[in-house]
């Protein structure tokens, strides 16, 4: 759809967006909004009328979640002057009174090299740790964010924080927030949708729905998780011995009858509950769609390679997500567990890298040989970072490293994003993020930027109050990473 | 999610402005409702309570701030007189750097808003507090009512709004309609076929009265109203965050399951939540009720500092208990002084200290046959143990009592041990000290401070001796002076009662809250209800038996002209159900609901692998027998992973008390309703029912099923829809015998070939998925 159609849509649907929404929370709107209800069409949701606030740069999200906090030591911050400090305590004037989590707190902080070797690739000399060969062939396209900072040590308030603002549950999720904002084109699916890995061996760290969740968002707007086995949505095949040619009978009785409720009641509530249900009917054909792969060339699970073929497979969401941006979804988010390498880091971080690394690297590869790349905005990294000590002994196999909220490393590509950059630096540890820090605030400032969205004035009012994604402290879109 | 209404807050806004100024030609400026808004929105955040914040020395939340002096000498307010008040002057500045508000902290007034400010001084500058801080007084009923509609103060009030605007109430609903009303506001089942017959045969003046009574007296009211006070709760069946794990504590469920039915006024049923163990000789069930305050998410993630998690419950707790008994957001004074209602930082963590010490532990809990066995088992090793000490008597040897003292001891633990235990609160000996913690961070250390209140609402009485306790503050809020409590308790039913409350903002009666839209019925409900003795079920009564709860709830276009959002309530609203009640329908439909009250939590079926794929831990060990058909207020909620059909139906996260839920409509829901083989498991019973009634025709049944699902007999136009509908279903399962056999499947049919199950089946299936169903109208 070219922009000068979408923002017609946009303009037509608005109205009828609005009393939707009214229908949502209960309040009736009697025969005066009959006539407009009649002439919603179903291209999709609008979004709110006062956005974009200027041109987006991207139109789409992927936010590849990397939950448990990768270590930025080993994959993208290069520091070779540690192996000197190799087994030696590590200097009070970095540590500066950094809290621990009480695994470590009681132990000495002792300097753990990284585990990997580093390598400079592309025409940008990107630094890459030697367990993500794959993303060697795509730095070029990333920017890699080395400065981020956040406030929050353990994994549940600091994913809350990364993904919502706050680290404790009860806002809306960045994809909330967006499908809120600027809804979505696609008319057979959802605006915002969930993936998460289905592990080979199963996880020991949960994800919550608050993750996704809309906060004090109407709840439509919340991700909808599909789920990574067979059934990718719930319930959307009909009973047992019910063919779907009688399904459209039954929503023919249903709507005949609902419209009869309607004609006695005028309640528009019942015309949002007819369209749901036609929704739900599409949903039934869109989604098995959407989710089965078979119609993909070979060609695509040479890309993403061969975990690809396994459904729910982290390979696998990202070919759904490329799917899903093809077909105007607006927020597509990855999660992927288990990052949290407290103890033989050597031996599980690699592992995921390999669930991980060419796949996401050709997802990139993917979007920009379609032509997607240019509006679709990707972001990779998890809820912090790893400490430069180690945790157990720092010279065995055994070892691993703490949480680290100072700094950690994101990488973002597409939709107006600077490629081929590195913004922000740590300092000789890795410790503290030393040269323009970006705050998770900051981060949220200016993904909301490269929506169109200013953060500042994107509020919305619960309790008395405005809230922001980016909360009450000074958050600031980066100018180093817009292109 | 919970809440959310404000979507279209802005048209309601443009709305009330609108109709204000209006009215306004007419009568002075109101400062609660005109004035107070504008200085709030634009003014308090730097002027206000906050001391802090607070710039040039000058405060517009006080009428002594008001009239001072300014730094320039100034008047800031000078009755009658505008332009001689610096107020006026500042925010009408044509200089830029003089202009107040400066534009980076707020926006500028609209020409409406300094045309009512201006207006506002010349007439005298009246200043009051902010209604809610106010007590409610008892008001006169107002106005006339010529066509003698009225039936209680309620509709008093009601009337004279609608009379503002010329509209008339709506006519009262039909008697089908009501009894549905009733029955699902009251118990959250349908009503019986018999109900509907007995209802509607009953000639008596007071039929409806008698009929609200049998609702009200029944044991389900019970199971209805703690669906409501558990969200408030923020009642689960598990831990939270990381780990998420199984935890008992439906004890305190079923308590306040029985604190309803027995209508336990609600003085005592906020002093035993808040404080039960610290009550004198507590009983059990007081110990049980402190449970309130347990059901706050607790972190056993491996690595998280206990002490910080602990502050966090804390918090919890104090910010519960502003939201729920206070309607304000105390929780904005933990890192700063609260920038627009009167909560300083300081007296946050006077708050706090109430909390701040109790031990946080199990309690196990006997059922009154269990006590009468500890009792018997006690006394009996008790007499034992002495008859040891002295001497055996003559027929029985020493060995034999040794012998049945340790059967006595070992049936007493045996049976000590397999009690339930529920999470209560201890209050230790030694107290915690309390300091504030500055900005928030429990690590950075304040000044010390003593339990105590908000000092801008009504005293608080110190204890004779000692510290005071969570008694005192339960006591302290439910004081007759107390201006909020009562307001916001009423309110609240009154809005389960209307879809929307008196005051739209039902859990921010501060400054930033909306107004009351019926002030005087506000105070009126509060007054009544709290000096009545704080009984529920009177209060329920009375809204309930008004002719403004009794009115149609079908829209009308003189209404949706002149009060498009209802909020003069001049007809009843037509809401959805939640998500446990719209199963507890279906399951109550189908023939196949357990009525058993209150135990352990239930696991009713779902899918294989939706709990499980997020949180490995979590566990669905799935129900057998009625166990599955138990009412939604008895199913486990894990916090991280809700039971899929109640979070497709806006179930809350249970982190913290939700006031309001969403009630939103999505294709999810459709696909629940439709497709979930929970749901085909009641389209089977009520299949089978229909087959059971003795009928030579459709017509027979399907009038049956309606009115088993609706409440009401079909009209002629639905039921010709209905018999379309069934004999294009027959027409299809006779000519596809293998779809009609796949549908019965194998399990034994009631007299009836395959494919007449089916097509009872489609149609069971079609009724549960009708707008009406899940809507209380």
């Amino acid at each position: 759809m070219s922009r000068r159609a979408r923002e017609a849509t946009r303009l037509r649907t608005d109205i009828a967006r609005r009393l939707f929404l009214q229908g949502a929370t209960g309040l009736g709107l009697g025969n005066v909004a009959l006539g407009m209800l009649q002439e919603e069409n179903d291209q999709g949701s609008a979004g709110r009328s006062d956005l974009p606030h200027h041109t987006p740069r991207a139109r789409n999200v992927i936010f590849l979640t990397q939950s448990g906090g990768p270590s930025q030591i080993e994959l993208f911050d290069h520091k070779p002057q540690l192996r000197r400090w190799a087994g030696q305590e590590l200097p009070p004037s970095v540590r500066q009174g950094q809290r621990l989590t009480t695994m470590t707190a009681n132990q000495k902080q002792l300097v753990m090299p990284a585990r990997t070797r580093f390598g400079k690739y592309g025409h940008s000399g990107a630094t890459l740790g030697e367990w993500l060969p794959f993303h060697r062939e795509v730095v070029d396209d990333l920017c890699f964010v080395k400065s981020m900072v956040t406030d929050q040590i353990n994994h549940a308030p600091a994913m809350t924080k990364m993904l919502t603002g706050h680290q404790i549950p009860g806002r809306p999720s960045l994809g909330a927030w967006t499908s809120y904002g600027l809804g979505s084109e696609n008319r057979n699916l959802p605006d915002y949708l969930v993936l998460i890995s289905r592990m080979k061996r199963s996880s020991d760290q949960p994800l919550y729905d608050h993750y996704w969740g809309s906060g004090f968002l109407p709840s439509g707007y919340q991700g909808v998780k599909l789920r990574n086995s067979s059934d990718p949505v719930l319930y959307l095949r009909d009973p047992r011995g019910l063919p779907r040619r009688l399904r459209r009978g039954m929503l023919d009785g249903i709507g005949e009858l609902n419209q009869t409720r309607y004609e006695a009641t005028g309640d528009p509530e019942i015309k949002t509950r007819i369209r749901q249900y036609e929704m739900a009917w599409r949903m039934q054909t869109s989604i098995p769609e959407l989710t089965e792969l078979a119609d993909e060339p070979e060609s695509t699970f040479a890309l993403y390679g061969p975990d690809s073929r396994r459904p729910g497979s982290y390979a696998a969401n990202c070919i759904l997500a490329r799917r899903l941006i093809e077909r105007g979804v607006r927020f597509v988010q990855l999660f992927h567990p288990d990052w949290d390498h407290h103890s033989r880091l050597s031996s599980w971080c690699v592992a995921r890298c390999r669930d991980t690394d060419q796949a996401s690297a050709a997802l990139v590869r993917d979007l920009k040989q379609r032509g997607l790349l240019d509006e679709t905005l990707v972001v990779w990294g998890g809820e912090f970072g790893r400490g430069v000590a180690g945790q157990g002994k720092w010279d065995s196999p055994e070892g691993g490293r703490d949480h680290h909220p100072r700094c950690f490393t994101v990488w973002l590509a597409g939709g107006g994003v600077r490629p081929g950059t590195t913004y922000g630096a740590t300092d000789d540890f890795s410790y503290n993020a030393a040269v323009n820090p970006v705050h998770v605030r900051d981060l949220h400032a200016t993904l909301l930027y490269l929506l169109g969205v200013d953060h500042e004035r994107f509020s919305y009012r619960f309790q008395g109050l405005d809230f922001r994604l980016t909360g009450v402290e000074k958050a600031r879109p980066v100018d180093g990473i817009v292109n | 999610m919970c809440l959310p209404r404000f979507v279209s807050y802005w048209i309601c806004v443009v709305i009330v402005v609108v109709s204000q100024t209006l009215l306004s030609a007419a009568s002075p400026v109101d400062f609660n409702r005109e004035i107070r808004p504008i200085l709030s929105k634009h003014c308090f955040q730097c002027h206000g309570f906050d001391g802090q914040a607070r710039q040039a020395d000058l405060r517009l939340d006080t009428v002594t701030g008001m009239t001072a002096e300014t730094e320039s000498g100034n008047r800031v307010v000078v009755p009658g007189k505008p332009t001689g008040s610096a107020l006026f002057l500042r925010v009408t500045s044509p200089d830029a750097d003089l202009r107040m508000p400066p534009p980076e902290v707020a926006d500028g007034l609209s020409a409406a808003e300094v045309e009512r400010l201006r207006r506002w001084i010349e007439e005298g500058a009246q200043w009051s507090e902010h209604w809610a801080f106010v007590p409610p007084q008892l008001p006169p009923l107002p106005g006339a009512d010529p066509a003698g509609w009225r039936r209680n103060g309620i509709d008093a009030f009601i009337l004279a709004r609608l009379n503002e605007v010329k509209l008339s109430p709506a006519p009262e609903a039909g008697r089908e309609t009501l009894l549905r009303r009733v029955v699902l506001d009251l118990r959250g089942l349908p009503p019986s076929i018999a109900e509907m017959e007995h209802f509607q045969r009953d000639a008596s003046p007071d039929a409806y009265e008698r009929m609200v009574d049998r609702v009200l007296a029944g044991p389900h009211y019970g199971e209805r109203m703690a669906r409501l006070w558990l969200d408030l709760a923020r009642y689960a069946d598990s831990s939270g965050y990381a780990n998420d794990r199984l935890r008992s504590i439906w004890p305190y469920r079923d308590w306040v399951t029985d604190a309803f039915n027995t209508d336990m006024p609600f003085d005592q049923f906020t002093l035993e939540q808040l404080a039960g163990d610290l009550l004198p000789d507590a009983t059990q069930s007081q110990i049980v009720a402190s449970g309130f305050h347990r059901n706050t998410p607790h972190q056993y993630e491996g690595g998280s500092d206990p002490e910080q998690y602990r502050v966090e419950r804390v918090k919890n707790r104090l910010d519960t208990t502003g939201t729920v008994w206070l309607g304000l957001t105390v929780g904005c004074a933990q890192c700063h002084t609260h920038k627009f209602d009167p909560i300083s930082q300081t007296e946050y963590y006077q708050l706090y200290a109430f909390f701040n010490s109790a031990n946080e532990t199990k309690h196990s809990v006997a059922s009154s046959a269990q006590q009468a066995e500890i009792t018997r088992l006690v006394t009996e090793i008790g007499r034992l143990k002495k008859v040891l000490e002295q001497s055996p008597a003559p027929n029985e040897s020493a060995e034999d009592v040794k012998r049945r003292l340790e059967e006595r001891t070992k049936a007493l633990d045996q049976l000590r041990k397999s009690l339930p235990t529920t999470l209560v609160f201890r209050e230790p000996a030694k107290k915690r000290t309390t300091r504030v913690h500055l900005r928030g961070d429990f690590l950075v250390p304040g000044q010390q401070v003593e339990p105590g209140t908000l000092s801008r609402l009504h005293p608080f009485r110190q204890p004779s001796s000692g510290v005071a306790t969570r008694v005192d503050l339960a006591r302290w809020i439910m004081s007759a002076d107390n201006p909020l409590t009562a307001r916001v308790t009423t309110n609240r039913f009154w809005q389960h009662f209307f879809g929307q409350g008196l005051v739209e903002t039902e859990n921010d009666f501060g400054h930033r809250g909306a107004p009351p839209t019926h002030p005087e019925l506000l105070d009126w409900l509060a007054h009544t209800w709290s000096s009545g003795g704080f009984s529920l079920k009177r209060l329920h009564r009375l809204i309930l038996t008004s002719a403004t709860y009794r009115q149609d709830s079908a829209a009308r276009a003189e209404l949706a002209a002149a009060d498009p959002f209802n909020r003069r309530l001049g007809r009843q609203s037509r809401h959805r159900v939640e998500g446990e009640i719209i199963r507890d329908m279906a399951l109550s439909v189908s023939g196949r609901l357990s009525r058993k009250m209150g135990g352990r939590s239930v696991f009713p079926p779902i899918p294989a692998n939706v709990i499980g794929t997020s949180s490995a831990r979590h566990k669905w060990p799935t129900s057998a027998g009625e166990d599955r058909f138990r009412r939604g207020l008895y199913t486990a909620v894990y916090r991280a992973n809700v039971y899929p059909m109640l979070s497709t139906f806006d179930g809350p996260d249970r982190d913290n008390a939700c006031t309001k839920r969403t009630r939103s409509n999505t294709p999810l829901q459709s696909l629940s309703l439709a497709n979930d083989p929970a749901m085909a498991e009641l389209f089977r019973g009520l299949a089978e029912r229909l087959l059971k009634v003795s009928a030579d025709s459709d017509s027979v049944r399907l009038v049956y099923g309606f009115r088993l699902c609706l409440g009401r007999r079909p009209n002629q136009t639905e039921l010709d829809r209905l018999l379309a509908f069934c004999a294009h279903q027959r027409s299809f399962f006779t000519a596809d015998q293998e779809a009609a056999r796949a549908v019965a499947g194998t399990a034994p049919l009631p007299a009836a070939s395959p494919q007449e199950f089916a097509v009872w089946y489609a149609v069971a299936r079609l009724f549960f998925n009708l707008d009406e169903f899940v809507t209380r109208e």
